[in-house]
């Protein structure tokens, strides 16, 4: 399938090959011990569960935008932002390129006045 | 021999499962998403249904793409909640009814879908988030789920869930005791939850879809994930699955109820049908 929807990338084969390290991670974390022993040590954890430095890289600077174009799947990189304590509308703000201040001003929901 | 009363559509979404937790169901943001539920939880306590069948999606909670099922069936006598990655609800596990579910299994695999059939599976909030609203804990009837891949592209057609739901009312119906069954199909309506075009939503098109739904099914058959991604998002794509939902109550159906909101980045859907014999 090809990829013309605008600022969409659907989730192919061909992504989740590509993602598959990062999504195992991801995936890792619906466990309570492995959230506790990824907050005690990230990188450490990472080296574990084979992430390579560029995915690790992601990762450190919870730039969702960039996991999700690697082949994150936002299903699962969901579950490191909330590990890390943040939210799907920060995860999205920042995918959209905005503050999570500019997305809440301007999201459709917005404009009927809520 | 068993039969389909009816049939519920519903939205699932962890902002549902938030806003209920951390009891927003007055809040003037969130008050017309749960008052929109009460209609369709006094149907269910009218109806008492034996059971009832889900067409939902797992979050990647209990399948990861190390094997990823199109269709996966609980067969189990209770489903565990899962953990999504930010602890369990404090829900009870719901229970499951062995018997049916390997009923089920027989039937729709002699009919050829082949699910991979699970005599443990998790239950996240493709189920969970909207439970509650319908039915209190402890939930008063067994749940069978049937989890469907509507993440992993290729995706089963729209036109293949709208002849699941066809076989999962064979089903009911060649089952030999006199039960009442349901059937929910869960998901969308339009969201995007991911990329430049996060927070994507189309309320015209989504109340489109509640009116197909309802009277020309399977126009919405007809139609390609592209197009259901574009219309609403990627992950509305979900939407799918209302079919499976739709097609199990047969041709004439009466609407008993039709909620819609969308006050945030989902479009909020409800449908109950009744089917019309």
């Amino acid at each position: 399938m090809t990829e013309e929807i605008f600022g969409t990338h659907v989730f192919t084969g061909e992504r989740s090959r590509r993602g598959y390290r990062l999504n195992k991670l991801s995936m890792s974390l619906t466990d309570p011990e492995n959230r506790r022993r990824f907050l005690a040590d990230e990188s450490g954890y990472m080296r574990a569960m084979g992430l390579d430095e560029h995915e690790t890289d992601m990762v450190r600077r919870r730039d969702w935008a960039a996991m999700i174009e690697h082949g994150g799947n936002i299903y699962l990189i969901l579950k490191i932002a909330g590990t890390v304590g943040q939210t799907l509308l920060q995860m999205g703000a920042q995918m959209r390129g905005e503050t999570l201040a500019q997305f809440m001003a301007t999201r459709p929901g917005a404009a009927a006045g809520r | 021999m068993g039969r389909v009363i009816g049939g519920i559509g519903s939205s699932h979404a962890p902002s549902i499962a938030h806003a209920y937790d951390h009891k927003k169901q007055k809040d003037p943001l969130w008050a017309p998403l749960f008052d929109g539920y009460g209609p369709a939880k006094s149907w269910l306590a009218e109806q008492k249904p034996d059971l009832m069948i889900v067409l939902y999606n797992d979050h990647m909670n209990r399948f990861f793409f190390d094997a990823y099922p199109t269709f996966a069936l609980g067969v189990g006598d209770v489903h565990r909640l899962a953990d999504e990655g930010w602890g369990k609800r404090d829900f009870p596990d719901i229970p499951g009814d062995s018997d049916f579910g390997w009923h089920l299994a027989r039937s729709l695999v002699a009919d050829e879908f082949d699910p991979t059939i699970c005599q443990e599976i998790l239950i996240d909030h493709g189920i969970l988030s909207i439970l509650p609203l319908l039915w209190d804990a402890p939930w008063p009837a067994p749940i069978i789920p049937l989890a469907v891949n509507v993440i992993q592209h290729p995706l089963p057609t729209a036109r293949r869930l709208f002849k699941l739901g066809q076989a999962l009312r064979r089903a009911v119906e060649t089952y030999p005791r006199d039960i009442r069954v349901v059937v929910m199909g869960t998901g969308g309506l339009s969201h995007q939850l991911h990329g430049q075009r996060f927070g994507f939503m189309n309320p015209e098109w989504d109340n489109r879809f509640l009116d197909l739904i309802e009277s020309d099914p399977e126009a919405l058959a007809a139609i390609s994930h592209h197009e259901y991604m574009e219309r609403g998002g990627a992950e509305s794509v979900e939407m799918i699955m209302w079919l499976g939902m739709r097609a199990a109550l047969g041709q004439k159906v009466r609407r008993v109820h039709r909620n819609y909101y969308a006050p945030l980045i989902t479009g909020y859907g409800l449908l109950v049908l009744e089917g019309q014999g």
